[in-house]
């Protein structure tokens, strides 16, 4: 087991690196280079010269590569050319207020759907799981910013005013200081991320309860309740932490969307920025981080499914 | 003939966004059966206090309160609140004083006198005088470090300080049209011993926070040297990067007004009960750019061609939902001299067709054009014009690009492409894009006979027959050049009812232009 968990990681980090590489590359591709981007239109030769010196812009690209791919090891993100300050400080706070957001998603979102999903399975075919499945297919159906628009027509703008369609926390407030703020970025990402929970749930464990295991455990005279808890479950869970991992790395992208049009001041709305004032150090650190989560969360799932794999343990056994 | 249907582009996102919204307001009146109570709109004398939020898109992490280097819409109108100018355009585009009781010019126009107010201070209680108008002229022509009103001021030689409440502007050559530099938002007063870090102005309000791309908080001047203004005890800019979450934000009442509203939306908005819709005439216009120097365009039987192509009247229904008036390739539409008696182009593809063949293209041609989304309506009209020019045989292929990449490396290069520009009178707006050294000349333009009327304009101190040359001058840009100016929007804003003192406002710049010294909040909401 240990092995295959090492060999995981090890292709983990290869990953990266390979990630690294392809994210320096395109910011290359950016049309424009930030040089201009920060002078404008007040671009004299002489002073695009001097910055482009004093940006390293003119070292070797595997140079620059390297100078840029060593500085996320310890910590230097570089600095953010609109607004001069590192790209540590400037994605420090939005960060933790994108964090915020996924967090209580995926704490809402988890659980609801693994019981949503183990209720639909025990309850197959009846009208209760029939109106589950039929509304998780359509809000699977759904893109993130239909549902949030959907929800700020019908909460905050046009049929009830009951809660802010946008984010305004005043500078050096956190986000979490207005709470009803939170509740329609929250739940767009909630209503978006369980319905696959749900949907993968409610298939495994239709499948682990029809196995023998189960069918032998009841035989036995194990309560109901105790053999779906104790025995389908857990073998569920294995596969589920797949599609839940995915789900988990689909926030950290799809998150871009939702701050987007909640005006949330996380990553997502720091990249779509980024990206338009050509700030190419920022769109590098932030496209770094989106995918060291992807990796991290698929490497924790792959694990989750290697522990709980009982085929995958006896090879390790042997 | 009938109109053609939008052209067929696969739901795009913000269009989906739109239908979005227009559902919910269809749930609301369904909901509500009927538009609920209406709301009265505060009437009688302006009353004092309040905190003002508007929402303005267009900002971001390089917004700015320095008074001279104003970028986009939320750094504009932070100038406006801050600082205060010599002159203004008022709400129906006439220079008038303001920081200056009166400006007039030598006989030659070579000699501007300036006569200042003698009842202004600064935010921090000084009194303004000569020095600071000087320093501060100095400040946004210094050649190490020019500012953005530079570039209409090359004719300034240097400013006199005649007196405590007296300046002279001495001119390299003469221009008649000098006060029009004195009265643009980025040529702000500024104290002698000015510094961005610590921005002081003459302005209704002063700062009290600034967070870039974010939010500005200010205060009353509590020294302002108008009587009784500004009515408001604070003002909030809150900056947003989406039209959607902007008038969401207006809906859910987390801002009290909002700056240009997409024009397709006007209705919707403007069927929420509580909300206003401010509708002002402007003279911004989206002209399409050809390059006079590079083929095909170095034809003017071309140009005139493209010219004829186009379908103004639909233009204006499908790009600005019938929000503006149609162009006839003129621009400065404000202007006195704005030659109203050229007869009005119309579309008459026949006519196209048969220019094209003369100019060698019997088969027509293909073009490229450039687009992006570079102003509310910008790809909408290059794609409207691809349809309507199919007809005269023009196949236009568009190159739809990010605003950062047109305005990057190949701006002002493109061989045909959009451009996006405010109101201005017809002498300023040469000097930016149309003479032949002009900073943003993107057509390219240069005609010899066009230079010479103009400078001889630029030196007419005579209006009547200032405005005749300028007739003639805008007569060559009918006939031969380089811009299809198809028409002048409407600016659209929207703020809850609550809100008083806001005015159609011509000047292009959103939410009467942004004075909101005049702007004050009814009823309970003060």
């Amino acid at each position: 087991m240990t092995r295959l968990i090492v060999r995981r990681l090890a292709i983990s980090v290869i990953i990266l690196i390979i990630v690294s590489i392809l994210v320096f590359l395109a910011t290359l591709l950016l049309p424009g280079d930030p040089a201009r981007a920060i002078l404008g239109q007040q671009a004299t030769p002489e002073r695009l010269h001097a910055l482009r010196e004093q940006m390293h812009l003119n070292d070797p690209i595997w140079q620059r590569y390297l100078s840029w791919f060593g500085g996320l090891f310890v910590g230097n993100f570089g600095t953010s050319t609109a607004t001069g300050s590192s790209v540590g400080a400037l994605l420090g706070p939005r960060i933790v207020n994108s964090l915020v957001l996924m967090v209580v998603a995926a704490v809402i979102s988890v659980p609801v759907g693994i019981a949503a999903g183990t209720y639909g399975a025990i309850r197959r075919g009846r009208a209760g799981d029939h109106a589950a499945t039929g509304v998780s297919l359509v809000l699977a159906a759904l893109p993130e910013f239909v549902i949030g628009i959907g929800l700020i027509a019908l909460l905050s703008t046009s049929v009830m005013h009951l809660l802010p369609s946008v984010t305004m926390n005043p500078p050096g407030e956190h986000v979490w200081d207005h709470p009803t703020q939170l509740i329609l970025p929250i739940v767009t990402l909630v209503l978006v991320v369980t319905p696959y929970i749900i949907r993968m749930m409610r298939a495994t464990m239709i499948e682990v309860l029809d196995s023998g295991f189960v069918e032998m455990a009841r035989l036995k005279g194990v309560p109901e309740r105790q053999a779906i808890l104790k025995h389908a479950v857990p073998h569920a869970l294995g596969p589920v932490a797949q599609v839940i991992a995915i789900q988990l790395a689909w926030l950290v992208g799809g998150i871009v969307v939702v701050e987007f049009l909640f005006r949330y001041p996380g990553v997502g709305a720091a990249l779509v920025n980024a990206v338009d004032n050509r700030d190419v150090q920022v769109v590098q650190t932030l496209s770094m981080l989106i995918a060291a989560v992807y990796v991290v969360v698929n490497l924790l799932a792959d694990i989750v499914g290697i522990v709980t794999n009982p085929k995958l343990r006896t090879e390790v056994a042997k | 003939m009938p109109p053609n249907p939008p052209p067929a582009t696969s739901l795009s996102r913000r269009r989906l966004l739109g239908a979005g919204m227009t559902a919910g307001a269809g749930a609301m009146l369904v909901a509500c059966g009927g538009p609920a109570g209406e709301i009265e709109a505060p009437k009688g004398e302006p009353e004092r206090g309040g905190r003002l939020r508007v929402g303005l898109t267009g900002g971001g992490a390089s917004d700015t309160l320095d008074a001279h280097l104003p970028v986009n819409t939320t750094d504009i109108a932070r100038c406006i609140n801050l600082y205060e100018t010599l002159l203004y355009y008022n709400d129906d585009y006439v220079l008038t004083p303001l920081l200056a009781t009166k400006v007039t010019s030598s006989p030659n126009a070579k000699v501007w006198t300036a006569h200042l107010r003698r009842d202004v201070v600064f935010h921090d209680g000084r009194p303004m005088t000569g020095k600071d108008v000087a320093a501060t002229f100095a400040r946004i022509t210094d050649p190490k470090d020019p500012k953005s009103g530079a570039a209409g001021l090359t004719d300034l030689d240097k400013v006199v300080v005649a007196g405590e409440h007296k300046v002279e502007f001495h001119l390299k050559s003469p221009n008649a049209a000098f006060d029009d530099s004195l009265g643009q938002y980025a040529n702000g007063i500024v104290p002698a011993d000015y510094d961005p870090k610590h921005p002081v102005g003459t302005g209704p309000f002063k700062v009290k926070s600034f967070t870039a791309g974010q939010q500005s908080v200010f205060a009353r001047h509590d020294h302002y040297w108008r009587q009784g203004q500004p009515y408001l005890d604070e003002l909030v800019i809150l900056d947003f990067s989406d039209d959607d979450a902007i008038v969401n934000a207006l809906l859910s009442s987390q801002v009290d007004a909002i700056g240009q509203i997409p024009l397709a939306l006007t209705q919707v908005i403007g069927s929420d009960p509580r909300v206003n819709v401010l509708t002002s005439p402007t003279g911004s216009w989206m002209p399409f750019t050809m390059r006079i120097d590079k083929k095909p365009f170095d034809d003017k039987r071309v140009r005139q061609a493209f010219r004829l192509a186009v379908d103004r009247k639909q233009m204006i229904e499908q790009v600005y939902s019938g929000h503006g008036r149609i162009g006839n390739d003129m621009y400065a539409p404000f202007d006195p001299a704005y030659s109203k008696d050229l007869p009005q182009r119309r579309q008459d593809i026949r006519q196209a067709k048969k220019l094209l063949a003369d100019a060698g293209h019997p088969n027509g041609l293909d073009v490229e054009l450039v687009t992006a989304p570079i102003q509310s309506g910008a790809v909408e009209a290059a794609q409207v014009f691809a349809q309507q020019a199919k007809k005269a045989g023009i196949r236009v292929n568009i190159r739809r690009v990010d605003s950062t990449t047109f305005f990057g490396d190949n701006y002002l290069k493109w061989t045909f492409a959009q451009d996006f520009w405010y109101t201005r009178n017809f002498l300023p707006q040469v000097n930016s894009g149309t003479a032949q050294d002009a900073p943003f000349n993107e057509t390219h333009w240069k005609n010899a006979k066009f230079t010479k009327l103009v400078a001889e304009a630029t030196k007419t101190i005579n209006e009547g027959q200032r405005n005749r040359l300028i007739e003639q001058a805008q007569k060559i840009l009918y006939d031969e050049g380089g811009y299809i100016i198809w028409g002048f929007s409407d600016q659209a804003d929207a703020y809850q009812k609550y809100v008083a003192g806001l005015k159609p406002n011509r000047t292009g710049l959103s939410l009467s232009g942004f004075q909101f010294r005049r702007v004050w909040l009814g009823g309970s909401n003060s």
